[in-house]
């Protein structure tokens, strides 16, 4: 096993974030501005003390971290920005991590806001969408081909395909992360759903339906980290952060799939992950029957189908039966998206779920506190993950 | 001829051939020299080998379905008389594969495995769009 010296030497210290809504009509820097503050007055720090930043969520759907900086009065001695998806959530966390466990800076502020102004969700106000490689789900505008949830439903196709899973098995993901959100006062779909409320919502992009999609909304979230030493000396519980691994990508890989899927240029085959692919569980020397609860990327509910697989919660095909019978659900075997998700509780490009578990971990979460949990994970389908806990 | 109102696609330096090829109705990927293999997305090295010898090689255009969407939900205008369309994903003979619509081929009708070949839709003066019909 490789040695890791980085476990448990880092850890979120404060969250903060704004109402979540359909349509806010903020601007998406006030926003950032109040999450902010939020997060600062949870672990009693100041702005004073900021001395990084970095963010997944720049131009052209918000501010990027230099403007961001000079606006907000901040003096970094370091910051850093992936383009704009939610994908990099997690890279954001790990990035921030090797800043302060290396000491280029003492407490990194990671931010996003998404506030009025342009979103990425296809059609021809996708700029990214339009580029020559598009935007990374597989695009083709010429041909119709647009939006993220396009490329999920074409991995979809060859999941059920596949596996013989059927979209009746699949309503399980969002009546569950809806069944959460109904528990969460921040979600703003609250309202539970059923199986034939799911069959009966319309396609958006077949084999995907209305209920297979995220939401789309305004926010601001902001979560601060540190090294463990300067987080023992603040206002709450630190959360440390116990093992991780990488975003993935290659000829083997589709953004919204498991390897081995046969999208785009991908062999076909069944993926069972071998141990130097699980990283995360090596790194820490924990294994998923540790996890007390999960949390994914789930932009569309077939996501979370793919990082149960891809983090070996479950064999190859699996998954559609695993979700099934409440295990996902609080009280079941592994809760997922306690909070409701990013279909149900708001999107803000997984941070909603990492500020869920740094409370969930602290034991605030009052009605769907998932009882004596003492590690969380944080597993998405592009092959990143992180542990954290108590 | 009515304005053509959906989305052309991005010609670029990387891939100016196969749109040349497809203008001339012909389908053409790029083949290394070294290793014999066709490759997409269109690069400046073959993926697997990094050789730089390749040639842009003319394809059978005989394909099959691989996975496919089908979108309720309008994005662009100019998709609107056409609603719901597909989009598919097809392997090439030749191995490669790559995204296009269908034609001549109800939405329902589709499935994995069917057998298509490309046909050429000359959609402005500029553009041609290869597509693909059942074969
Ligand atoms: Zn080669």
């Amino acid at each position: 096993m490789a040695s890791f010296d980085i476990k448990d030497k880092v850890a979120i210290v404060g969250v903060g974030h704004t109402k979540f809504g359909r349509s806010i009509d903020r601007h998406a820097l006030d926003l950032i501005a109040e999450a902010m503050q939020n997060a600062l007055d949870d672990c009693g720090l100041r702005k004073e003390d900021l001395d990084g930043l970095c963010s997944n969520f720049g131009w052209p759907a918000s501010y990027d971290v230099d403007a961001m900086a000079e606006t907000l009065g901040l003096n970094l001695n370091w910051y850093g920005q992936t383009w704009t998806h939610g994908r990099f959530c997690a890279s954001v966390i790990q990035w921030a991590s090797f800043v302060v466990h290396f000491g280029l800076a003492n407490y990194v502020a990671c931010v996003i806001g998404q506030g009025a102004g342009p979103r990425m969700v296809g059609g021809a106000g996708d700029i990214e969408g339009r580029r020559e490689t598009g935007g990374g789900h597989g695009e083709s505008p010429h041909y119709g081909m647009t939006s993220p949830g396009a490329g999920a439903a074409l991995a979809a196709r060859r999941y059920f395909h596949r596996y013989g899973a059927t979209p009746e098995q699949l309503a399980a993901v969002p009546i569950a992360f809806r069944k959460h959100a109904s528990l969460n006062p921040n979600a703003i779909m609250r309202a539970p759903i059923t199986r034939e409320d799911y069959l009966n919502s319309r396609f958006v992009c077949e084999p995907l339906r209305l209920y297979d999609y995220c939401l789309v909304n305004d926010g601001g979230t902001c979560v601060i980290v540190t090294s463990a030493d300067r987080a023992k000396h603040l206002k709450k519980p630190p959360v440390y952060i116990a093992g991780m691994q990488g975003i993935r990508t290659g000829r083997q890989e589709f953004i919204f799939g498991l390897p081995g899927l046969g999208v785009m240029q991908q062999e076909e085959f069944a993926y069972a992950p071998k141990p130097e692919q699980l990283k995360i569980y090596q790194t820490s020397g924990l294994g998923p029957k540790d996890i007390g609860a999960l949390y994914t990327y789930d932009a569309f509910s077939f996501l979370a189908w793919v990082a149960l697989e891809r983090f070996a919660f479950c064999g190859p095909g699996e998954a559609p039966s695993f979700t099934q019978g409440g295990q996902i659900e609080l009280g079941g075997e592994l809760p997922m998206n306690t909070n409701g998700g990013l279909m149900s509780e708001a999107h803000m490009s997984g941070w909603n779920h990492q500020i869920e578990i740094v409370r969930q971990l602290r034991g605030e979460c009052g009605e769907r506190q998932v009882k004596g949990l003492e590690v969380a994970m944080w597993a998405n389908a592009y092959g990143d993950a992180l542990i954290y806990r108590r | 001829m009515p304005e053509y109102r959906k989305p052309l696609p991005v010609i670029s330096a990387l891939n100016r051939p196969f749109w040349e090829g497809a203008k001339k109705h012909e389908l053409r990927f790029q083949r290394c020299n070294r290793c014999s293999k066709f490759w997409y997305p269109h690069g400046p090295v073959c993926p697997y080998c990094w050789s730089r010898e390749y040639e842009w090689a003319k394809v059978s255009g005989r394909a099959k379905v691989t996975s496919w969407v089908v979108f309720h939900q309008r994005y662009f205008e100019g998709f609107k008389d056409e609603m719901p369309y597909s989009v598919a994903q097809v392997e090439l003979a030749e191995g490669p594969r790559f995204l296009a619509n269908l034609v001549g081929v109800k939405n329902e009708d589709i499935y994995i495995g069917m057998p298509v070949e490309v046909v050429f839709d000359d959609v402005t003066p500029e553009v041609t769009l290869p597509k693909f019909r059942p074969a």
